[in-house]
């Protein structure tokens, strides 16, 4: 049945969920209208269908929106990822509409900014100073404590991030972030520093969850099996329900839930990352939106309903739709990217798909396209996605799947030679 | 083909079928073995069948049993339904082997020309309003097929693969030829993305 209400909703044009987002708009049975940063092609035809903006321009698309909103108002304004989740807040306030104060979303994209409200807290966190890219490497490197982590203050997904473990390391380290950043920047308007944390040792996790009036709701928290002590941090498999003691379980909601208020943040989805030792739980990372890549995918709950179909009756509702019961033992493969190159042909995908609890195996890069590992790529080459009778099951399905794929590589003449940085 | 076995009123199979069917039923150490016959996905894009071998514990009392030529079949209503009049064969080729399903209520999507008022006012609208845009990013869409007034598309070019090409289709695609073809219940594509050479939109993290 037809729901009356729009929603705007902010995709890039480099998204993984615009497939999925619409599905669940879909379903809904709500109208949409698509906000991107291109001019869609039919945009003329189809008006109101989708609207051109400025994702690094909130107050130059303000005007866009409410001139839309003026003639088919919107209900609510959702973003699929991190490029838009900063004019949907500052939108989303213009249009009196509930969501996160855009100060607090745009803490949590800036990772120096979101360090320095943590630093005003009593919870775990790494020593870390933000430096100029200009900012000589040589001459900070003795200012260091070591283990460290470099990284940019605005990419994602350990898009940059490099461990350094002494001077040397630091400054073969700091130099390749400035060039990622640069290269990633264009028209972006990212802030050109650096930010240097201690190395937090330890096991990872991620918690997904949905904020209702500033009230954590877990979806699930996933575990990290593949170990991440760098020197990057190719994020590999997230398997749920996690396997660590659930009086840890109990403190990563509970130090997730306070990061969220200290940030500032109480609605909408919230996708952090935390790292787990002997002295406690440590927030990494926390981001207003929904696992990156097609990794929602695992959050299927009864009657197909899907994560992003939770995210947009929450920004409708303001609720939690009922159907969000704990997922059986479900969990996701980014298939690790085993060299840089020009992908030719992925063979065996009907033989992993074969394996028991393998429920898909979806390749995200095309045959010809170019493959770029960590730090510098900054697309997923694919995913499996598996379900079984319990997270170990989950775990040995996706790795036997993995092991069935024949993945062929076209060496190119960009490959990064693994000397540009020291070893771990 | 071989010859055709006609016992069952649902399913025929050839003896090449009956043969590989047998010897998989002697095989297996358990006894009294039927085979289930199941319609997984009755998709006109890609019909998807299941053969498999099942203990007497697992039939269900509303299935349909019948002979199949020296062994039993088993087939739930509603794939009998959509199975009537099919015939299954062995084929062994330098591609593959496995069991071949030619169904005659299924008919591959595109498989008769496009004719009527219909598909003209649809053609209409992709030709003029539709695909001059869509070429502004290298890409086109075509009319593969209307049934019951659904409306099954295919790109191609900078379309195929594209990451926004859900958002071409529903936001752009879907209003215009909803607009202008109002009968119209639904539309969807059915291209094959994973094949696309020459995507406008990569998806990036």
């Amino acid at each position: 049945m037809a729901d009356p209400r729009r929603v705007l909703l902010l995709i890039a044009s480099t998204s993984y969920k615009a497939t999925d987002f619409l599905e669940a708009a879909g379903r809904l049975g709500v109208a949409v209208t698509v906000g991107s940063d291109h001019e869609a092609t039919l945009a003329e035809e189809a008006p109101g269908g989708t609207l051109a903006l400025d994702f690094s321009d909130s107050a130059g698309s303000l005007a866009a929106i409410t001139e839309l909103h003026a003639r088919e108002p919107f209900a609510a304004v959702v973003a699929a990822e991190d490029e838009g989740v900063e004019l949907a807040a500052v939108a989303a306030r213009e249009l009196g509409l509930e969501h996160n104060p855009p100060e607090a979303v745009h803490a949590c994209r800036r990772k120096d900014l979101f360090r320095e409200k943590l630093s005003k807290t009593d919870l775990l966190a790494p020593w870390y100073e933000a430096f100029p890219e200009g900012a000589g490497p040589s001459r900070v490197a003795g200012q260091i404590p070591y283990p460290c982590v470099v990284k940019p203050v605005a990419l994602a997904a350990s898009r940059g991030v490099i461990r350094a473990n002494g001077p040397s390391e630091f400054v073969a380290a700091f130099q390749r972030v400035v060039k990622i950043m640069r290269a990633a920047r264009g028209d972006r308007g990212d802030a050109p520093l650096v930010l240097v944390e201690s190395y937090i040792p330890g096991s990872e996790v991620a918690l997904e969850g949905l904020l209702i009036r500033g009230e954590l709701r877990t979806l699930a928290i996933l575990d990290k099996p593949d170990p991440l002590v760098g020197p990057f941090f190719e994020e590999t498999l997230f398997v749920t329900p996690s396997r660590l003691d659930t009086a840890v379980q109990s403190e990563i909601e509970r130090v997730t839930g306070r990061v969220a208020a200290a940030i500032g943040l109480h609605e909408g989805p919230v996708h952090a990352e935390l790292r787990v030792n002997d002295e406690g739980v440590w927030v990494i990372e926390l981001a207003p939106r929904t696992i990156g890549g097609l990794c929602s995918r695992i959050f299927r709950y009864r009657a197909g309903v899907s994560l992003e179909e939770l995210v947009l009756r929450h920004a409708l509702d303001g609720t939690l739709d009922e159907l969000a019961e704990p997922l059986p033992p479900s969990g996701v493969m980014m298939i690790p990217i085993p060299r840089s190159g020009r992908l030719e042909v992925v063979s065996g995908v009907e033989d992993a798909e074969a394996v028991e609890g393998v429920q898909e195996v979806v390749m995200s890069l095309l045959p010809g396209q170019e493959v770029i590992p960590l730090p510098e790529g900054n697309r997923y080459l694919g995913f499996i996605f598996a379900r079984g009778e319990s997270a170990p099951a989950v775990e040995s399905a996706l790795r036997e799947a993995h092991d069935l794929l024949d993945i062929r590589i076209e060496p190119t003449g960009s490959q990064v030679s693994p000397s540009e940085v020291g070893s771990g | 083909m071989t010859e055709v076995d006609r016992r069952g009123d649902t399913v025929a199979f050839t003896e090449a079928a009956r043969e590989q069917i047998r010897g998989f039923i002697q095989e297996d150490e358990a006894t009294d073995l039927a085979i289930r016959v199941r319609v997984r996905n009755p998709s006109p894009v890609s019909p998807e069948y299941e053969m498999a071998l099942i203990e007497p514990a697992e039939h269900e009392p509303e299935d349909e049993v019948f002979d199949g030529g020296g062994f039993e079949v088993v087939v739930d209503p509603e794939s009998a339904r959509i199975l009537t009049g099919t015939e299954v064969d062995w084929v062994d080729s330098l591609q593959g082997s496995g069991f071949q399903f030619t169904n005659p209520n299924v008919k591959p999507l595109g498989s008769e020309p496009l004719s009527g008022p219909l598909a003209d006012r649809v053609q209409q609208v992709l030709e003029q309003r539709i695909n001059p845009g869509i070429a502004m990013h290298g890409g086109a869409v075509s009319l593969v097929d209307i049934r019951d007034n659904v409306v099954y598309l295919r790109m191609s070019g900078g379309c195929q693969g594209c990451g926004m090409a859900s958002v071409t289709l529903t936001q752009g695609i879907k209003q215009v030829l909803q607009e202008a073809v109002p009968e119209i219940v639904e539309i969807r594509d059915v291209t094959d993305h994973a094949s696309g050479t020459d995507p406008y939109f990569s998806p990036e993290k």
